[in-house]
């Protein structure tokens, strides 16, 4: 990589503005070694010999430069168990206060979506048999589902490398995974055919309703990536799929207040997540 | 195991007409209105019914519809819908009309410059925050324009803050001229060097 100055603290402020203003994320002068990292990165990969030409690329989004960039800055990729925050979020806090409305042997659906090559869904699958004590109460529907339809042949085949499988205890290897040769593991028929997955483009009105009503929906790291008008129709058609008071789990650096006014913000202990208001439009 | 899986298609429900959904706008129920105002951007005369109900839609949930719908189509009767929207009293209505002419100020290249121009002090206030989302070049050149002759010093202070992100050298001179001009006020003054000093400290101009 070749050898560029330092962001000035102006280009460095002008930069942080900018991406709070697109994506939300906040940057201080503490993360300007990790973010000048990526901008240096950026400008090697898309040939820019000056900051100043390289923002002025990510500005107008040439050829994707926005979707590039903010990859390099949150390190974009699925694995097991994956914010795990959220799951115990999903069952200290939010299954808690779905099952409220439900009578024992009811449906909960949980929808994972974009679910990728499946670690999510499945994830969230182990994560409710091993710690959440109601799980036998109810009828537990799971849906993955990705616009990606080679990514969801692969979650539908459930084989998965020593990486995806990172933070995931031996314990809980061995009883959910056989292993297989090339250190792979494939995870077990039982929990495979639990997970439902399905293609669908999350701007699509048509292709989201449908899937029908959940109770949770995990839609992270996606967002952030759309334009602000398909943010917005993609924010109406997952407002459509949450049944009134379902959740809607996003990315840790995503906010749906900055996208729509639709959601109500609920704060747990472990996750700041938004709620469909029990009124309002169906 | 009590994880079940089922079949993933569930009915979406019948699809009303395209005059049933331009009815359904001024529908006493929130649902049915809600679903029209997604719908009616698909239907031919939709545009013009939603930028008649809008104004009355008292349901915000409804009314971030209608803006979706209308930014889904950067065309002449949208927008004109929309900045008609920017002189109203409501700050919602303002507001959320701001938001979806953001969303089509790159698809519509006449679009700033009619708004950077418009007799309303207001409406050239809030247009200003529109040029942010173009390239750095037009984006300059629009607001040196704008700054040259402009002579109401809130739509200046607007335009020079977006100057701050978005500006290029080619904005120097019309700065300078901008703070001399409005001399007696130490808030632009002190509001144009910051930009300034931002412009010059950048190791190239920005061109794209």
């Amino acid at each position: 990589m070749p050898e560029f100055p330092a962001l000035t603290e102006e280009e460095f402020r002008r930069l942080c503005e900018y991406l709070y203003r697109r994506s939300g994320m906040i940057f201080t002068e503490a993360k300007r070694y990790y973010v000048e990292r990526r901008v240096h990165e950026r400008m090697s990969a898309t040939g820019s010999a000056s900051f100043a030409s390289y923002f002025a690329c990510l500005r107008i989004n040439a050829r994707g430069e926005n979707e590039h960039f903010i990859n390099a800055l949150t390190v974009n990729e699925t694995y097991f168990y994956r914010e795990k925050h959220q799951l115990r979020c999903l069952t200290t806090d939010l299954l808690a206060e779905r099952i409220r409305e439900k009578r024992k042997g009811e449906a909960i659906r949980i929808w994972s979506v974009p679910c990728s090559t499946g670690e999510e869904p499945f994830s969230v699958a182990m994560w409710l048999l091993e710690n959440w004590p109601r799980v036998d109460d109810y009828e537990i529907e799971i849906v993955g589902s990705d616009i990606d339809t080679k990514v969801l042949e692969q979650a539908n085949a459930g084989i998965f490398g020593k990486r995806s499988l990172m933070r995931l205890s031996p314990d809980l290897v061995e009883r959910y995974f056989s292993p297989m040769p090339e250190e792979r593991w494939m995870i077990l028929d039982d929990l495979r055919h639990s997970v439902q997955f399905s293609a669908v483009n999350i701007v699509e009105p048509g292709d989201t309703r449908i899937h029908g009503h959940f109770d949770v929906i995990f839609c992270r790291n996606v967002l952030i990536y759309f334009d602000d008008a398909s943010r917005r129709i993609a924010a109406e058609n997952l407002y459509e799929n949450l049944l009134p008071g379902g959740f809607i789990c996003l990315g840790h650096t995503e906010s749906m207040s900055r996208i729509s006014p639709l959601f109500e913000v609920r704060r747990f202990a472990d996750a700041i997540v938004y709620q469909r208001p029990a009124g309002g439009p169906d | 195991m009590p994880l079940v899986r089922k079949p993933a298609n569930h009915s979406p429900g019948a699809k009303p007409d395209a005059s049933e959904v331009l009815q359904l706008l001024a529908s006493s129920s929130t649902d049915e209105r809600w679903a029209a105002a997604r719908a009616a951007a698909d239907v031919v005369g939709g545009i013009s019914a939603i930028a008649a109900a809008l104004p009355t839609e008292h349901d915000s949930r409804v009314r971030e519809a209608m803006f979706t719908s209308l930014a889904r189509h950067a065309t002449a009767e949208s927008m004109d819908a929309l900045i008609g929207l920017l002189r109203s009293d409501s700050a919602n209505l303002r507001t959320g009309a701001l938001d979806t002419l953001r969303i089509l100020a790159g698809a519509a290249p006449g679009l700033l410059p009619r708004l950077l121009s418009d007799a309303d002090a207001d409406v050239r206030i809030l247009s200003c925050e529109l040029a942010r989302s173009l390239p750095s070049a037009e984006a300059t050149h629009l607001l040196c324009v704008l700054l040259a002759a402009e002579q109401e010093i809130n739509v200046c202070a607007a335009a020079v803050d977006v100057l701050a992100e978005v500006g290029s050298s080619d904005a120097l001179a019309t700065l300078n001229e901008c703070a001399r001009r409005f001399g007696e006020s130490p808030f632009i003054a002190f509001a144009i060097e910051i930009v300034i000093h931002r412009i010059t400290s950048q190791s190239t101009p920005a061109r794209a």
